[in-house]
């Protein structure tokens, strides 16, 4: 399906689900994109991982509501619960089946967002695995000159941030020396378009969707 | 005809005397201009003003202009440090958005990056990420870039700064058939002169400020005697077997990935003595480094003092081995170099620093520099700082990856006799990875030569041969 058709329809499930209180429904989305999961072949680890790091948030949600809500609302409490479920697995049914800059041409070419946005999107997000090393290079750095940097000293992020700063405004140069210019035409490398193929799908699903939450009791 | 007319061009960051005092200078088109100078003298500010990227990001032209008799180029730029040069996560990726922006048509998009990676010989590189290359291949990348935009104009930042000799004759082979074949004018700041005979550049020497053309049998003789100072071998004789050890090394495999870097089967560190390692680019001499530092994963064993490094706490092994970075940056703490030179007082304890740190930094060029900022100095003066700042520290092993890299001459002759000056009040086990062999059997005692996943000391006999 077309990557900024999936992105929408996984925007308008969640936004559906944020007004009902449907458990059955919340069920059936989970089930639903662990099989779209299951069909692009996403390891079953990361999966589990994503699945075992909401667990996290999900108890501390259940536990509040169904203890120390005032009325001890089980219900809503399990409502909740597959509620964030259904986003983080929807949103992984999103990320994890698509390539970054297949998202990024998708949403220049069939959204017409700004390739400004688009490219400074995609460079931040290929930053993150930077920043990463960074401050373990930063921590390394200290120990060497005698200075224990744990994860909670201001030093360690601001010269992250100081670095991320250096880098942006490297990365801006290094677009401009590449013959970026801000709001010039493009030409596109790898066309990507809108069959009639994914407005059906599009279709189907959305349909789908108000059915399990309308019309399912 | 002249491409570029530079006509008293003056230019200063902000609050600082100026780089630039009233430039002028020519460069004829078609042909190739190799700017040399001290290093922090101002030759990558050149370049970027005359690729408009200065004063756009920075600092004031306050007289004097640039022009383009023929029209407005199409400038590409190469820089010092390849990883900064990049938007995009693989070559492939990279060359596509440039071509983008070229406004080439879809159609004929994947011919022209495949000609361009043909080219520079990265094909098999095309679709790994950047990251994951080594220096060499990364500005075989952004020469690739260059290559797909076309460019009229190519300006080189120390571009073989971090290369090998293989790496930096290809490049340069290259960069010549552009000159001929395709009618690019290259400019290229260096201060190393040698290998560049078959360009057959005009040399202008950037000194107080100013630039001088020198006359082509000038720029000839200093490329000749450049040359032949390169081209010296250098000689070492094998350590002793009953040398004491600092480090021992049991089979240990070294990987990247899925590639095997290095084997070594058995391998032991002279204590107290300075050893060179040299070999191909890419091949794992950095990753070599990080291993010793604990850096990264490794197979088989490493001993330091007779300790499993693994055994060892990383707060308290890292008192005791230290790493100079390849980039200069990461070494940094604080912002000014004040406060920098006050840390490593602070926490190092290196006799002859405690004594004599104010000739060290004037040896350097360094003093009167304590309230810039670490990042605002020029890549020369990083890289000495970044040394002074571990030297001080007084660690029992100093491992140096590229130490040299981007210093002229003189810095490199202020750098070698500070480690010396240093060895001798306090010896430490020194370690120096590096392409810049300038000498440096004045400074080194051995020399460890990477070869076929291997590491073996020059002048020793192996089972093999």
């Amino acid at each position: 399906m077309n990557p900024s058709l999936k992105l929408i329809f996984a925007l308008i499930i969640s936004l559906e689900i944020t007004f009902t209180t449907h458990l059955t429904g919340n069920l059936l989305i989970i089930f639903g994109a662990l099989l779209v999961l299951a069909y692009h072949r996403v390891s079953p680890h990361k999966v589990t991982k994503l699945a075992l790091i909401t667990l996290i948030p999900a108890a501390a949600l259940f536990v509040t509501m169904a203890f120390f809500s005032p009325g001890h609302n089980v219900f809503f409490a399990w409502v909740l619960v597959s509620r964030l479920y259904c986003y983080v697995l929807v949103g992984g049914a999103v990320t994890l089946t698509t390539d970054k800059l297949t998202l990024i041409r998708s949403l220049e070419q069939n959204c017409h967002l700004p390739s400004k946005f688009a490219y400074g999107f995609l460079a931040a997000l290929n930053l993150v695995p930077r920043i990463r090393q960074a401050v373990v290079t930063i921590r390394v750095a200290g120990q060497m000159r005698g200075v224990n940097l744990h994860w909670w000293s201001p030093t360690l992020y601001f010269k992250a941030i100081l670095s991320a700063i250096q880098w942006s405004d490297q990365l801006a140069q290094a677009m401009e020396t590449h013959g970026f210019v801000e709001g010039a035409p493009r030409t596109v490398a790898q066309p990507i378009n809108i069959t009639k193929r994914d407005w059906l799908l599009l279709i189907a699903g959305l349909a789908l969707i108000q059915l399990v939450l309308i019309a399912l009791p | 005809m002249n491409i570029v007319k530079v006509h008293n061009l003056t230019f200063a960051f902000n609050h600082q005397s100026p780089v630039l005092d009233r430039v002028t200078v020519n460069f004829p088109a078609q042909q190739t201009a190799l700017l040399t100078g001290p290093s922090g003298c101002g030759k990558s500010t050149f370049l970027r003003l005359l690729a408009g990227l200065l004063p756009k990001y920075g600092g004031q032209v306050s007289g004097g202009q640039i022009t383009f008799p023929s029209g407005q180029p199409t400038i590409g730029m190469l820089f010092q440090d390849p990883l900064t040069q990049f938007a995009l996560d693989t070559p492939r990726h990279e060359l596509e958005f440039v071509l983008e922006n070229q406004r080439v048509p879809h159609a004929k998009i994947f011919d022209q990056v495949q000609a361009a990676l043909d080219f520079c010989q990265i094909t098999d590189l095309a679709n790994r990420k950047i990251t994951s290359l080594s220096g060499g291949q990364q500005q075989r990348v952004a020469l690739a870039v260059i290559i797909a935009r076309q460019a009229d104009i190519l300006l080189l930042d120390e571009p073989f700064a971090n290369i090998d000799e293989a790496n930096r004759h290809f490049l340069m082979a290259q960069l010549g058939k552009l000159v001929t074949g395709h009618g690019v004018t290259l400019i290229i700041a260096d201060h190393d002169c040698h290998g560049y005979q078959a360009l057959a550049p005009r040399i202008y020497d950037f000194t107080d400020h100013h630039i001088v053309g020198l006359s082509p049998a000038a720029s000839r003789q200093r490329l000749v005697a450049a040359d032949k100072a390169a081209t010296r071998q250098l000689v070492f004789a094998a350590p002793q077997p009953a040398a004491p050890h600092v480090f021992e090394l049991n089979n240990v495999i070294l990987s990247r990935g899925n590639q095997q870097l290095l084997n070594i089967e058995q391998l032991a560190i002279i204590k107290d003595k300075i050893t060179l390692v040299t070999g191909p680019n890419g091949t794992g001499k950095s990753t070599f480094f990080q291993a010793l530092t604990k850096l990264i994963p490794f197979r088989g064993q490493i001993t330091y003092q007779g300790q499993t490094i693994n055994r060892i706490k990383d707060r308290h092994y890292r008192q005791e081995v230290g790493l100079v970075f390849q980039r200069a940056n990461d070494q940094f703490i604080d912002v000014t170099v004040k406060e920098e030179l006050e840390l490593s007082a602070k926490n190092g304890h290196h006799p002859y620093f405690k004594a004599h740190l104010q000739d060290a930094l004037k040896a350097l060029g360094l003093n009167n520099l304590g309230d810039r900022v670490v990042y605002s100095l020029s890549g020369g003066q990083r890289k000495k700082l970044q040394l002074l700042v571990m030297l001080m520290m007084e660690q029992a092993v100093l491992l140096l990856d590229e130490p040299f890299a981007g210093l002229d001459h003189a810095s490199l002759q202020a750098v070698y006799q500070l480690i010396r000056t240093a060895q001798v009040t306090k010896p430490q086990t020194i370690l120096i990875v590096s392409h810049q062999l300038d000498q440096i059997d004045q400074l080194a005692d051995f020399h460890l030569i990477l070869h076929d996943h291997r590491l073996t000391y020059q002048g020793a006999l192996t089972h093999e041969s």
